[in-house]
């Protein structure tokens, strides 16, 4: 329908892509139609909503139940089964610059542990400075009366404590910054 | 004497339940209505309400044993019935029911203060010729005793509390440089969690399942057992599904721990419904673990399979009556599975989603069994658990009961939360988990990723994410977005892209 209303000029294909949090790519040339192509094939899709009110989509005769749970500006989260996915939305123009501006900015080479749930920091047990090995415990989180370890992903050193015993902190809250050895 | 009248000293689910058995028993059922949770479903399911709002009080309105009593007494209510959790094992609050002449409907105080202490329970199985594992005999005195223990049993070794419970103060030690620290740990959980300190030890059994034997026991002393439970998929100790029976046991291994059940009961004096729980390790040996003594979460799977309503039970036991049954009359016929859906997000380490359950639909159906407190606009809260409901399923076979299960899981449908829907999915997509071979450590050796994730489904989202994206930004336009043309689209996203 885009394409009648360009007046036969020439067009060249334009899509927009979905890059999931894992950085697939998901390519989409005429969202709007409700067309998927995928793995060559072209499926029509069918939107709508339940009684209930409960949004699903229909694809190759199947029912996904769907529901945006946050949206800000070109970032998604969806859940369809109950399951989230996470994706930016991005022309092809912008996905080109985003992969330039990783690549310059180079691969990181620091770990940020952030708080995974709101709770409270009961004990550290490192210090700025220390040397941690893979699997060696950081802190403890006190979640849901239950005290978590927090263990470190990588061997490094402890560059940064953001956080002291008895804070309280919010899920995503940046706790500690090792740097990679 | 014949109760008449029932305080549910409970929220949630469980009320719900206990409130269908007692109309269906002929007996008034009252509730409590807290601040927190004022337009909660319970409290129009019953017959009466007891206003604990505007009360103000530094106890937790269903910790508070006083005002709990207090309102059983003014309302002139026969029996409190204390579901589970809160007050359901405070052997204090069994007692001062008793001195105030209502009826708690389950154990006695003391038996609850016995198998609420587990150094005490464990002695109780001692005597009772019931495996246990090694161990210290009674609680330790501090980290080094528990060093010197845990060399003496051997690797890997567990620290419990002593009246923990709920998988809280409780850590393995898999070599000596970790005991210390993790005594610590379970110490300081335990100390804040239940109010005491004291922790004891025991050899750590490798990848065991957690199976637990169902009892009822009236005040005439006649014991019985209806079978057991697998609850060995857990995370941290903390159980997601159960089913009844275990695909584990053989008859002949089932009459062998029911009646190691049976014994520590009678051994104990105990009435009431009450669960013990045992580890089986890979041989087939089983140990004692703990005994609970109230009506457990899981209950329904054993109800299914034996067509006893534990809830009815339990009240008849408390007037006072004898089981209408013996040991051979109880047969376990089929296969129940209970799925725990709880607002938690999968796939962030499991963490609360806390927020409203905007929209709620369950399947309905034979064999489809749902128990829920929770419905479209409640609002699952900090302060209370994370469960959402229960869903469990019968079948004549296992087989059976996993192919309804997986159809009675995409029927049910929940808007507002994340939820462990995903997980059992991915639990039922498991093929050893179908085979029946799992244990303890199925989320961590088995089944990787805690969710299903299917290639379609994300394909899906990300389609549905910018199909949203392109009517959201036409919108704003007024008019709808050329995608086609990049000159059009070009500039704005770019913008936006390089803010």
């Amino acid at each position: 329908m885009a394409e009648s209303k360009s007046n036969g000029s020439k067009v060249t294909k334009h899509k927009l892509i979905a890059l999931s949090s894992s950085k697939k790519q998901f390519e989409f040339s005429n969202p709007q139609e409700k067309i998927i192509k995928y793995k060559g094939e072209k499926v029509k899709v069918r939107l709508s909503e339940d009684p209930n009110g409960f949004s699903y989509i229909v694809w190759k005769n199947r029912k996904y139940m769907l529901d945006i749970i946050e949206k800000n500006q070109n970032r998604y989260t969806v859940m369809v089964n109950g399951v989230w996915h996470t994706f930016t939305i991005e022309s092809p123009f912008s996905l080109k610059r985003k992969k330039l501006l990783e690549k310059q900015a180079g691969v990181s080479t620091s770990e940020s542990i952030v708080s995974p749930m709101p709770g409270k920091i009961i004990d550290v047990f490192v210090e700025e400075g220390a040397e941690i090995n893979t699997g060696e415990p950081l802190l403890i989180l006190e979640a849901m009366k239950m005290q978590n370890e927090i263990i470190s992903p990588i061997d490094g050193i402890i560059r940064k404590i953001s956080i002291r015993k008895n804070d309280s902190v919010m899920k995503d809250d940046l706790l500690i910054e090792i740097d990679r050895r | 004497m014949k109760i008449k009248s029932i305080l549910i000293a409970n929220r949630g689910e469980i009320t719900m339940r206990i409130i269908r058995t007692a109309r269906k028993m002929n007996i008034q059922s009252y509730v409590i209505k807290t601040v927190k949770e004022p337009n909660a479903w319970y409290l129009e399911e019953a017959d009466h309400i007891i206003d604990f709002t505007e009360c103000f009080s530094d106890i937790a309105e269903f910790l508070d044993i006083e005002r709990i009593i207090y309102a059983a007494k003014e309302n002139k209510i026969d029996s409190i019935h204390p579901g589970y959790g809160f007050l359901a094992e405070n052997p204090h609050f069994a007692q001062r029911c008793k001195e105030e002449g209502i009826i708690f409907i389950g154990p006695s105080s003391e038996v609850i203060y016995q198998m609420g202490n587990k150094t005490v329970a464990k002695e109780y199985a001692r005597k009772n010729n019931v495996p246990l594992l090694e161990g210290s005999k009674g609680n330790l005195k501090d980290a080094k005793e528990a060093i010197v223990m845990a060399n003496k049993i051997g690797y890997p070794v567990i620290l419990k509390a002593a009246s923990g419970g709920g998988g809280r103060g409780m850590r393995v030690a898999e070599k000596e440089s970790e005991v210390e620290r993790m005594y610590n740990i379970a110490s300081n959980e335990a100390a804040k969690a239940f109010n005491d300190p004291n922790m004891f030890i025991e050899k750590y059994v490798q990848e065991p399942r957690h199976v637990e034997f169902q009892i009822l026991g009236d005040q005439h002393g006649n014991v019985v057992h209806l079978g057991e439970r697998d609850c060995s998929i857990q995370r941290k100790h903390q159980k997601l599904l159960e089913e009844s029976p275990s695909p584990a046991l053989d008859p002949e291994l089932r009459e062998r721990m029911g009646k190691a059940a049976v014994n520590i009961a009678k051994g104990v004096g105990y009435y009431s419904a009450g669960t013990v729980e045992f580890l089986l390790d890979a041989k087939k040996e089983f140990y004692f673990m703990e005994m609970n003594t109230r009506i457990q979460v899981e209950h329904p799977v054993t109800e299914m399979v034996t067509g006893i309503d534990l809830i009815e039970q339990m009240i008849l036991i408390a007037q006072g009556e004898k089981l209408a049954f013996k040991q051979k009359d109880i047969k376990l016929k089929g296969w129940a599975i209970e799925f725990r859906i709880n607002a938690e997000d999968v796939q962030s380490g499991f963490s609360p989603s806390l927020g409203t359950i905007e929209k709620i639909t369950w399947p309905e159906g034979d064999n489809i069994r749902v128990d829920t407190g929770v419905r479209d606009g409640s609002v699952i809260t900090p302060y209370y658990d994370s469960m959402i409901a229960k869903l469990i399923i019968y079948g004549d076979t296992r087989e059976k009961a996993l192919q309804l299960s997986s159809q009675a899981i995409k029927k049910f449908w929940i808007k507002g939360t994340k939820t462990t829907l995903s997980f059992c999915r991915a639990v039922l997509q498991n093929k050893n988990f179908r085979k029946g071979k799992f244990n303890t450590s199925f989320l961590t050796n088995e089944l990787k990723i805690h969710y299903h994730n299917a290639p379609d489904e994300e394909m899906l989202a990300a389609f549905f994410a910018v199909y949203d994206y392109v009517r959201e930004v036409g919108d704003a336009e007024g008019k709808t977005l050329n995608v086609e043309k990049s000159k059009n689209i070009t500039p704005w996203l770019l913008n936006k892209r390089l803010r």
